[in-house]
């Protein structure tokens, strides 16, 4: 049976190879991914929104996302926004280490004392943010999971497990819908009903309010299509 | 960006999310800061893939050296999409191929045995700075 992907934080760090707030912003991605939020965040490589197809420009349309910036040219928020859609929040290193009254590392490719404190204090910052986003509450200090908790604690890419991109022409204009065929799939197995089936495409999917008839006629009608042609074979 | 004259790109893909994208990372900061800190320079990929004008005169002026940790080849697709053509195309892979025996520990801490990885690519790469610098 189709598994639908569970629903968690993108994080997109800039891949600031020029600078130590790069590196900064990659070490601090990675300790939220691995050792604060394992369970809850999932990561794809930036430039992967350009030299990927439109399963991984759909990963920010699919998961919340966090960008995490290493300079103001703010190339994660960009590309993201560019390639897949607004992230739900942004952090640019150089004004949270201000705010913070911490310093960068002195290199680009070497962590100092200074460097751990201020990807600690950044991890932290990411990991309340993906709690905010997903709407949990958990004490101010927050521990990091355990290994029996996490599913994983070694940080991968989502590229290859793209999300699926259904194109259904929707009041007069072709419009994206991401993870349908998973959506459709379950639902068939599940033998669920139409209007569970509607709901379940609006977790995943921006609907216009303004044009939800219009949208829920073209995905039952997608989804009629989809049983009769697996009923087919 | 240091000054970028006659200096060959060393361009890593970011890799952030894979072991051997970090691998080519660190083989990319030994060339440029040890092994060949005068005849090479480095950028951002992400600021190649947001049109970033310096750095898109940098892939097209200069010889460029991409070094991509998995197929999807980020860093020689960036690079083509913005009108460079790599002079030479390292895929970490391929030192695992030829060094079996060499296995990276995780993307934040590459352990003993991918440093080497790093440093085997490294020197690969200085080579062919070497002669793209005739």
């Amino acid at each position: 049976m189709p598994v639908l992907p569970k629903k968690k934080v993108g994080l997109i760090s800039c891949s600031g190879e020029e600078l130590p707030e790069g590196m900064l912003s990659r070490v601090a991605t990675l300790q939220a991914l691995e050792r604060l939020r394992p369970n809850e965040t999932v990561t794809l490589c930036l430039p992967l929104f350009l030299a990927g197809n439109d399963k991984e420009r759909a990963f920010a349309k699919f998961y919340p996302t966090i960008a995490i910036d290493g300079c103001d040219k703010r190339c994660a928020a960009r590309a993201t926004e560019k390639y897949s859609a607004p992230p739900t929040a942004s952090i640019v290193i150089p004004e949270f280490l201000a705010a913070r009254g911490l310093d960068a590392p002195k290199t680009r490719r070497q962590m100092d004392a200074a460097g751990e404190r201020a990807a600690d204090a950044l991890a932290q910052e990411i990991a309340q943010r993906v709690d905010e986003i997903l709407g949990v509450k958990r004490e101010p200090v927050a521990e990091p999971q355990t290994a029996a908790e996490s599913e994983a604690v070694t940080a991968t890419c989502s590229c290859g497990s793209g999300i699926p991109v259904t194109r259904l022409v929707i009041a007069g204009k072709e419009r994206e819908i991401v993870a349908l065929p998973l959506i459709f799939e379950q639902f068939r197995n599940d033998g669920k009903t139409p209007a569970e089936l509607f709901d379940a495409v609006k977790i995943y999917n921006a609907i216009p309010a303004e044009l939800e008839a219009a949208y829920r006629e073209a995905i039952l009608c997608a989804y009629a299509a989809h049983t009769l042609e697996k009923r087919e074979g | 960006m240091t000054d970028s004259k006659k200096r060959v790109v060393i361009m890593p893909c970011s890799g952030i999310g894979k072991a051997y994208g970090s691998v080519g990372r660190e083989a990319m900061y030994q060339v440029v800061e040890e092994m060949r800190p005068d005849a090479t320079t480095t950028t951002c990929l992400s600021l190649l893939t947001l049109g970033d004008a310096d750095a898109q005169a940098l892939v097209r002026e200069q010889p460029t050296i991409t070094i991509d940790g998995c197929p999807s080849a980020c860093a020689k697709v960036s690079v083509e999409a913005v009108g460079g053509k790599p002079a030479t195309e390292f895929r970490v892979f391929d030192v695992y191929r030829a060094h079996r025996e060499l296995k990276v520990r995780s993307v934040s801490e590459l352990g003993e045995a991918g440093r080497e990885m790093a440093r085997l690519l490294a020197e690969e790469i200085a080579a062919k700075v070497d002669e793209l610098s005739k």
